[in-house]
């Protein structure tokens, strides 16, 4: 369950090729660490505004603001959003870091 | 197998072109996401935690050499170079790009390939026994039947878009294969007291969050009729299926509200008014399609065969492959494989482009080109000459498929879990893979015996928990993973509903769960009793105890 | 969001080929009865006022659910003009169920329309149905509707129109039944 007090960012799948990426503020990144991140309940309310005018203009689906750890990485706190953030547990060999580079 | 003529070819390529132009409007915007989402469904395009997953239909299980290796062709060039083979006789890709499915669909409707109705809420790709045809004992190839059926519900005018999925199956022979009970429709080839060949007929099985096991609705049904009777009872179910709540939608909630008694008089009566409309296929028909599955030009082989009998004694190893992953064949001289997708440790169905392309090799090498799909995500060899088995042992080793477990504790079924799907609570596969290698030692495995270990991520029930000797159900747990086991269920034709054993396991404790319930089990067996036979024999009550203390 | 192109707009009724001029008026239930119009009504006032409504109206049709009990609606059939199958969400599939039943089973031949949130997909399978007539929202797609119901030329089962199925056109029956264009 999502705290209001928990950092947040926004997240979904690009309508054209499906690729988990995540809102930098600017653009789309496939890096969770690239998110931009909202520390109160106003921001997270203006990611999720910015999440549905995405969506209406057909460039994200299943989009949805996650919780993450206020590191610098912006790990996010499920384990289900730590997966979609890196990849298949059980193959490691396809796996994306959480940060670029 | 079955060969497209002209229509069939005709209503593939316009369905790929169909989908095209919908994925096109999609991407310009002139479909909105909750209108496009059912039509892709349909042709079975899903999108999961990392990108769109695609469910090919592999129908009734059977593929020729060539589709395998387009199967292969693929995963290499659309996706990440492996296919996840499922328990409905599907192959799914992880790493599908919207922009390239039509492209990848016109290169499957090549080799008579589609995704069509792999997913939403229609009739599903129908299932059969993965032996069929090949099996001694058999009424009728269960194949003919399923064709005449997928030919059927294929677009199907009214029944497209039905309260929920909808899945049939098949089985000819007196052993079930293919889980008919657990089907929206089973169906079941059998003849009358006057030798005529008929189905009995099974309606309302389904897993999910309510596992039902099927009524049967008709002991027998005259082969003729049988597509007139399943307009019927889909036009019930079309009619006054639940569409208010997506739990509550499938036939088998219809029956239970209505009563079986109350839903089988009105079946009947839907059907007394229609089923002289035209519906039924035309004799002829069924004999065209018959056609395409009459048996190979089998080689007239004398038994026993030496070679593969000396093989055996001088290679234990392969004896033991023998014991587990062959079974008799209808022809003297012929044997079944079974090649195990298990590899200890490994994920359970996943299949590389260079293993499934050296499996099509086998198969045109050593089975007539032919190649089966089972539900418990393993492939078959139906056609193999004895005197080739231990040419194919060596081959499939070289790939790591000659795994001698099928149908032992480390032939496990597991959904794809929360590693891919958007609907996990849990992961399935890592679990699949620490208990493949607890009980990685052969001889502990055979020593152990027959036992279904099938493993699912929620509650839909994919991976079939609810049919497993021992069931292990993912649930999420104040955002930790945790699993539930049941015991005693059973997807052959003794289907039952595995029975939750008490409080769940997390994600450490479940392996050593499953080992003290075997424990258990090795402990309280006969001779020769199989690990459910012992279940039904003394219940729950030694399990729980094993597993919780005396105390409880 | 993008526009899609040729959208019905206000024109809203159509049949395979797109828009078509409409002369029924929907009727809420409280609203009165011009003399000599073609009136749309709930079932619930058809029921309750048919000796009124089939005396003054030109011609009568009536708007049905999918959940609608055929039994009821039947002896009402040979007087209405028109029937309406309204469409709860996208994914309702009975309209389907409804129309089959009404052409094959009550063998009603007139107007025979369904409303609500269809997508010009759809319409092939709908017409196959027995539909001849659709009330569409404002944004569907004329040009996605010509596209759609020219999507197959072939079927495996029998529709209340295009009546040869393959199996039959296996055979050299392709004279069974009466293709429409
Ligand atoms: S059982 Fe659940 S987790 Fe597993 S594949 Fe099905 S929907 Fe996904």
């Amino acid at each position: 369950m999502s705290k209001a007090d928990t950092p947040k960012v926004l997240t979904g799948n690009l309508l054209r090729n499906g690729a988990t990426v995540y809102y930098t503020g600017s653009g789309w990144s496939a890096h969770v660490a690239e998110a931009q991140v909202a520390a109160t309940a106003a921001e997270a309310e203006e990611l999720r505004k910015i999440g549905a005018a995405a969506y209406a203009a057909n460039l994200v689906i299943d989009v949805n603001v996650v919780d993450v750890q206020p590191t610098a990485e912006h790990r996010p706190t499920h384990i289900r959003e730590v997966i979609r953030a890196t990849g298949p547990t059980v193959r490691p060999d396809l796996n994306k870091s959480m940060s670029p580079g | 197998m079955y060969i497209y003529d002209d229509f069939d070819h005709t209503i593939a390529k316009q369905r790929v072109a169909e989908f095209r132009d919908q994925v096109n409007r999609r991407i310009k915007g002139e479909l909105t996401e909750e209108q496009f989402r059912p039509l892709r469904l349909m042709n079975g395009l899903y999108l999961q935690l990392h990108a769109y997953m695609l469910r090919i239909a592999v129908p009734y299980g059977t593929l020729s050499a060539a589709q395998m290796r387009k199967l292969a062709h693929i995963a290499r060039v659309y996706d990440r170079g492996y296919g996840h083979f499922t328990t409905r006789q599907n192959i799914q890709y992880n790493w599908i790009k919207l922009e390239q499915v039509p492209d990848l669909m016109a290169e499957l409707a090549t080799v008579q390939l589609h995704g069509n109705q792999t997913s939403g809420n229609c009739v599903r790709n129908v299932t059969a026994d993965h032996f069929s045809g090949v099996i001694d004992g058999e009424i009728e190839d269960p194949r003919i039947v399923s064709e005449a059926i997928r030919q059927w519900s294929t677009f199907h005018p009214e029944f497209s878009w039905l309260p929920r999925k909808f899945k049939i199956a098949v089985t000819g022979a007196e052993k079930d294969r293919a889980a008919v009970q657990w089907h929206d429709i089973g169906l079941h080839i059998v003849r009358d007291d006057a030798g005529e060949v008929g189905y009995a007929v099974y309606v309302g099985g389904g897993m999910g969050r309510i596992p039902v096991l099927a009524t049967k609705v008709r002991g027998f049904l005259p082969k003729r009729e049988l597509l007139s009777y399943l307009e019927a009872i889909l036009r019930v179910y079309n009619r006054y299926g639940r569409r208010d709540n997506i739990h509550k939608a499938r036939i088998k909630i219809l029956v239970r509200d209505l009563g079986p008694e109350e839903f089988i008089r009105q079946v009947e009566e839907e059907w007394e008014a229609s089923r002289h409309s035209g519906v039924n296929l035309p004799p002829e028909e069924e004999i065209r399609i018959a056609r395409y599955f009459e048996p190979p030009a089998y080689e007239k082989i004398a038994v026993p065969v030496a070679a593969f009998e000396d093989a055996k004694k001088a290679n234990r190893a392969f004896a033991q492959w023998i014991s587990t992953n062959v079974h008799p064949h209808k022809t003297p001289g012929y044997a079944i494989v079974t090649i195990s997708l298990k590899p200890i440790g490994g994920i359970p169905g996943d299949a590389s482009a260079e293993q499934m392309e050296a499996v099509a090799s086998l198969a045109e090498r050593f089975s007539l080109a032919e190649i089966r799909v089972s539900h418990i995500q393993n492939l078959v060899l139906p056609h193999v000459r004895q005197a080739d088995l231990f040419a194919v042992w060596q081959e499939l080793g070289k790939i790591g498929f000659a795994n001698a477990n099928a149908g032992l504790v480390t032939d496990i079924i597991a959904c794809p879990g929360l590693d891919y799907c958007s609907l996990a609570n849990a992961r399935s596969i890592p679990v699949a893979q620490r208990i493949s290698e607890r009980f990685a030692d052969l001889d502990r495995q055979h020593k152990i015996g027959a036992l279904q270990i099938k493993i699912s991520g929620c509650i839909n029930a994919c991976g079939h928990h609810h049919a497993g000797h021992i069931g292990i159900l993912g649930v999420d747990k104040a955002g930790q993973e945790f699993y539930q086991l049941t015991l005693g269920g059973a997807g052959d034709e003794t289907a039952s509903t595995g029975q939750l054993i008490g409080p769940g396991f997390s994600s450490d404790g479940i392996v050593d769960a499953v080992e003290k319930v075997i424990d258990a089990y090795l402990d309280l067996r006969q001779p020769n009793e199989t690990f459910i036979s012992a279940y039904r024999r003394v219940g729950p009550a030694p399990f729980k105890e094993k597993l919780y203390g005396v105390s409880r | 969001m993008a526009s899609p192109v040729n959208q019905v707009g206000s024109n809203r009724v159509l049949d395979r080929n797109g828009p078509i001029t409409d002369g029924w008026e929907r009727l809420a239930d409280d609203e009165t009865v011009k003399p000599g119009a073609a009136v749309l009504v709930s079932f619930q006032r058809l029921k309750n006022e048919h000796n009124a409504l089939f005396a003054e109206a030109a011609a009568v049709g009536v708007e049905v659910g999918g959940d609608v009990n055929l039994d009821e609606l039947e002896p009402f059939l040979p007087r209405l003009g028109l029937i309406v199958v309204r469409f709860a969400f996208m994914r309702d599939g009975r309209p389907f169920s409804v129309g089959r039943l009404l052409r094959e089973r009550f063998h009603y031949t007139r107007d025979l329309r369904a409303v609500g949130d269809f997508i010009p997909d759809q319409i092939l399978f709908l017409l196959r149905c027995g539909f001849n007539s659709f009330e569409a929202g404002p944004d569907f797609s004329v040009d996605a509707l010509k596209h759609g119901v020219a999507a197959y030329t072939v079927w495996y089962q029998r529709g209340v129109e295009r009546n040869v199925t393959i199996a039959e056109r296996r055979l050299g029956k392709e004279n069974l039944g009466q293709e429409s264009a």
